[in-house]
This record gives C-alpha cells, structure tokens and sequence, in this order.
C-alpha cells in the first residue's frame, strides 16, 4: 500500500495497511515495494515487518533510476543480510515481473533472526547494511534536481500563479475539448434512438427503449468525455507528485478553516467526484480535519452537476454571449464552481466551531521526487473512473429512467381513457391530428402517477419556483445529479412522436401555465443551478460518507445541513431575479 | 535552537525531539536524532517548511519544528 511509512500507524489509511499485515498467516507473502531511491527509509518498514516473523519478499522498484544515478546495488548481499529474497524491478516499463513471479511461486518461508528492538537501532542495522551493499554514484541527483523544481513550483507568486493556470487549463479543457466528442454522442445517440423507432413496430416496447431508456442513458454517456478529461489531469497531477506541492501551499490557507494542507486534495477531486475524495481523506491523521474534509467536499461542484449546470446555463444565456475574450456561458459556469467552493469554506468554518478536536493535528507529509506521468497508470484510472460512473451511475439512471416512464406513461384508474374519449368526440374533429395528440399527450402526462408525485410536493418547492415537474427531478435527483437531465428529457419527451427536438429546445418551449411566460427563467433557473450546486443529492457520496465514518450521524447531518443550505440560497435567489 | 529558527538552505544536527510521538513521526519519516537537517524551503506564507536529512524530504510545520531542538553545524 503506498504511502505506508510505518507499522506503528498515524493515520487512516497506515491504520488499514498495518492491520491487513498483522493479519497475515504464514501460507500467505507480504511483498514489501520498496523504492530505491531512497532504501534507508524503505527498509525501516520492511525490517519491520520482517520482524514480525511474517514472510516476506523485498522488490526493489525503480531500480532505472540507480543506474542513472550511476549507484550500484549488491543484491545477493542484501538478500543475504535480510534473510529474505530480494527481486529487482522496473514497475514502468514491466522488468522483471516474471522473474519476480518465480520467486512468489518457489518461496519457502523460514523464520528470520529479529533485526532490531528500537527504531533508532533499526535505523544503525539498515545503515550499516546499506553502507556494504550501496555503491557510488550521486545519491543526491534526484532529490537535487527536485529541489531545482520546487523553487519554481513552491515560489511566492509563480507557485500560486502556476497552481491557478492550471486550474484554469483544467477548467478549459473540460469545457471547450470536450464539446466535439460530446456533439458525437449526442448525434449519434438520436440516430439511434429514430433507427430504433423504425426497426420496432411502433407501440409500448418503442417508447420504452426510445424515450425511456435511450433518453435517459444518452444523459450519462454525453459526459464521458468531460469526466475523463478531469481523471486523467488529477492523476496526471497526483503522479508527478505534484500535488503534494499544492497541499504545501495550501496548509497555511486551509489551517484557519479547520482544514490541513492535505485536505486540498480531496476538494480538488470533488471537482470530478466527491466518492474517490471522501476515500482519500483516509491520509489526513488529525480526526477532525478529516470529518470536517468529508463534510464538506460534497459542496464542491463534482463532474455530475456539469451536465445539469450544462443543460440550465444553456436555457438562460445565449451561446454567442461574451464578456471581453470570454464566453459568459463559461463565466457562469467557473461562478458555481467558485460558490461551491466558498460555501464548502464557510461550511467547514461552522464545522471548526461545533466539533470538538480530538488529538493533535500536523503536516508532516513526504515530498516525493518529481518523475514524468506513468501514462498507463493515467489511462487505467481514467477507464476505471469512467467505468464506475457508466455502469454504478448508468444502472441507477436506467432503473430510473423505465420507473419514470412508467409513471409517466400510465396514471391512475381510468384517467387515461377519459382523455382519450374527451378527444375523440365530436367537439374536436376541427382540430388536426398532430394537435389533438399533443393535448392528449400533456393531459395524460399531467394526469399520470409521476405527476402526482410531483404535486404532492409542489407547494414545498413553489417558493423557490420549481413547478410539479421540477419536483419529480428533485426526487430522482436524489439517488444522483445526473438524473436530473435523463428526468427532463424523459419527462418532456413523452408525447413527442417525431423526437426531433432536443430537450433543450423542449424545455425552452416549456411555458407556465398560470403566467403564459417562460416556465425557465431567469430567477427560476438560477434558482435551480443554486439548489443543485449546494443539494446533497447522491446516493453514492451518502454511502461511502457512511462507510468512512462508521456511522448515520454523519451522512444525516450532511443531508439536512446541505438540504437547507440549498433550499435558503434558492429561495434568496429567486426572490431577486423574479 | 530549534528548527524553526534555522533560515533557508541552513543546516544543522537534530539533538532531540522533545515530543513522544513527533519523534516516531519524524523518525517514520527518516528523520533521526544525532543526523544532519537542512531547511530548504520556508513557504510563501511563512508556514509549513520544507526540509532534508539526507534522501528525505518532507514538510513540517513550524508550530511541530519548534520542538525539534537542533545545534547549528555549518551553513551552505
């Protein structure tokens, strides 16, 4: 487990590497990864371990860079010294796996002489060991040339300026990149919903699969694109080692907010998604720092409110629109990302004032050297990521979806019929076929079980102008933010039988029926964007929050707090825009 | 002195570590009573620092460093 300096845990995620190693009965083998390029500090663990009387193997990783350090390194003797089987490995361009294969596969455990009693004799034997075994060369090089780096990275004003211009290029790429393979998905997901359409002979089945299921898949799969872009530029920061720099920029910023240093990290993936974020805290050792860290990351806006942000933003402010070189549309955008991040600093203010601290919190964190991205180790992140969001998300949203459009589709007892007969007399032979099937359509859909739903809650949320059909979102919204689109598109899409709009063109046509005006507006889009950018609405975030913290406190209190920030802040803002 | 007090590029010798459980920090970390210490860094907001004992590396702030008490040795 990286990051793993210590038997003698400090925090969450030593606690868990340390227990699994305790744990570990004589058939099974501890392979210590010990990187080279610093063995002493390395061999502190292993030794340990060994001591333990637990069979271990020592592989030796970038072994690449002791070569260009021009050190050299006898590992029969080490072997010899340690009593256990020393392999040599290059992890990034896969030397020596096989031969370490065979060594797993050939191991014998035999019980080793104890090492040492104190660390500070552990740390004279490993000395001692290292000075017979490790030759030459300018140790120094490596961390030498990192230093060089960091006067640059971690300078007064380049070090936040370069940080900034990087969140700037991040920002960038997800919002401008991304646009043409996201076109592509769009184009083509409608393509395939009207092949569909003419494949199957036109009735229930139809509809599922076009305006239930491939409405609401098409939702998620858009995004793929974007989220992907944000995995592979966090990976790619983290891999550098970049990212321990930003944390050591941060600590002093973050400190009067009850945060650490370290925390910078999971509010920087938040951007893409608060799970992996909330798990990462497990590296903060200070209790409250860490629960006040999973608090509040959900408030920073996360990779599944761009496609709501995406659709509502669209519905208000003209594409062509421009401030200066920059496109409003944009400017919007970075403007939520920026509240979530004030509201999720405000938050963790109130936190710092109501938990009570336990324990003694620090900074004491390695600086690791810089080393170019592993590129396999981006892309296998980034698959996994976007594998996650499909398929956990993706079921989710296609349960959904089916269940929408069937309490869309069907109301209760006979309303249905009644419409239809309504249509049929007389009274409307005048009108045309096209028209009659579009009043039937919005009739039935008002008269169907989601709008129901939607009703009961609809004078909860019509202060902060959000009609029954908003309110049927809000409720799906609840098992994921996504939904919200795949909900609008099913929602508006039942009764369109030539499905050529999109459901941004569908929702701009939407009009409220009291007023005659635009249903989406200004202040009850703004409303929205609000509600969603500080609504804790996923399912997925509650459980891992639970997960982490062993108990329902925490995920109930992140519930209620966000709930009524989101629903104060929505109201505030419609107030002034309507 | 302390650590703290050391300015950039400074080196000196831990002495002791007046903390139980900084020391074990410390020494997980490779940093070990009686070996040399060099501050590297002081960052921009004059807190956390950044220092080396021979191949490691780390980050520490000043409020811990204060108890590391040190004998300056030579300057680089």
């Amino acid at each position: 487990m990286p990051g793993t300096y210590s038997l003698n845990p400090e925090a969450e995620d030593e606690r868990v590497a340390a227990n699994t190693i305790k744990n570990i009965t004589d058939d099974e083998l501890i392979i210590v990864v010990a990187d080279v390029t610093n063995l002493k500090r390395n061999l502190f663990l292993c030794t340990q371990i060994i001591d333990l009387g637990k069979p271990v193997v020592l592989v030796l990783n970038m072994m690449d860079l002791l070569q260009k350090s021009k050190q050299c390194i006898d590992l029969d003797k080490i072997s010899a010294l340690l009593q256990i089987p020393v392999v040599p490995v290059n992890a990034r361009i896969k030397k020596g796996i096989n031969e370490l294969k065979e060594v797993i596969t050939n191991y014998k455990f035999k019980p080793t002489k104890l090492i040492a009693l104190t660390a500070t004799e552990r740390y004279e034997k490993i000395t001692t060991i290292l000075l017979s075994c490790l030759k030459g060369g300018e140790a120094n090089k490596w961390i030498d040339r990192t230093k060089k780096i960091d006067n640059i990275l971690t300078h007064k004003i380049y070090g936040y300026l370069i940080f900034l211009s990087i969140l700037f290029v991040i920002f960038q790429a997800i919002f401008s990149w991304s646009a043409y393979p996201m076109e592509l998905i769009e184009e083509g997901f409608s393509l395939l919903g009207s092949l569909v359409e003419s494949w199957l002979p036109e009735g229930v089945l139809s509809d599922l699969i076009v305006n239930g299921i491939l409405a609401g898949l098409s939702g998620i799969v858009i995004f793929v694109p974007q989220i992907a872009l944000l995995f592979a530029f966090i990976t790619i920061l983290e891999d550098t080692g970049y990212m321990s720099r930003v944390s050591f920029l941060m600590d002093r910023l973050l400190r009067p907010f009850g945060l650490n240093g370290k925390s910078i990290i999971p509010l920087i993936s938040s951007i893409a998604c608060a799970v992996p974020a909330i798990m990462s805290t497990r590296s903060i050792n200070n209790l409250k720092e860490r629960l006040i860290t999973i608090m509040v990351s959900p408030l920073i806006s996360c990779s599944a409110r761009i496609p709501v942000y995406t659709l509502l933003i669209a519905l208000v402010i003209p594409t062509e629109e421009q401030v200066g070189i920059f496109n409003l549309q944009g400017i919007v955008m970075m403007g939520l990302y920026l509240i979530g991040f004030l509201a999720a600093l405000f938050a963790a203010l109130v936190f710092k004032w109501i938990l009570k601290s336990k324990g003694k919190s620090n900074f004491i964190m390695e600086m690791p050297i810089y080393r170019l991205p592993r590129w396999s180790n981006v892309g296998f992140s980034v698959y996994n990521k976007v594998k996650v969001f499909l398929f956990e998300a993706g079921k989710i949203i296609i349960a959904i979806s089916i269940v929408l459009w069937g309490l869309s589709s069907y109301g209760p007892g006979d309303t249905f019929e009644k419409i239809e007969e309504k249509y049929a007399s007389p009274a409307y032979e005048n009108e045309s076929e096209d028209e009659i099937n579009n009043l039937i359509a919005s009739e039935k859909l008002e008269a169907s079980y989601a709008a129901y739903l939607g009703k009961t809650i609809e004078p909860l949320i019509k202060p902060i102008g959000f009609d029954w059909k908003i309110g049927i979102s809000l409720v799906t919204s609840f098992a994921a933010r996504e939904v919200f689109v795949g909900t609008m598109a099913t929602l508006y899409s039942v009764g369109d039988e030539d499905n050529t709009t999109s459901i941004r063109e569908k929702m701009l046509q939407a009009k409220n029926p009291e007023t005659g005006d635009r249903l989406y507006n200004k202040a009850t889009t703004f409303s929205l964007l609000i509600f969603y950018a500080f609504a804790m609405q996923c399912m997925a975030t509650l459980a891992v929050v639970y997960r982490e913290t062993k108990s329902y406190k925490w995920p109930i209190i992140q519930v209620v707090y966000m709930g009524a920030l989101a629903y104060i802040s929505s109201w505030i803002v419609y107030t002034i825009f309507s | 002195m302390t650590l703290d007090e050391l300015k950039e590029n400074e080196s000196a010798q831990i002495v002791q570590i007046l903390d139980e459980q900084l020391e074990e920090s410390m020494l997980n970390m490779g940093f070990i009573v009686g070996e040399d210490v060099k501050l590297d860094r002081i960052a921009p907001l004059k807190d956390p620092i950044l220092i080396t004992s021979g191949l490691n590396y780390i980050s520490i702030r000043k409020e811990d460093a204060k108890k590391i008490l040190i004998e300056k040795t030579k300057t680089s």
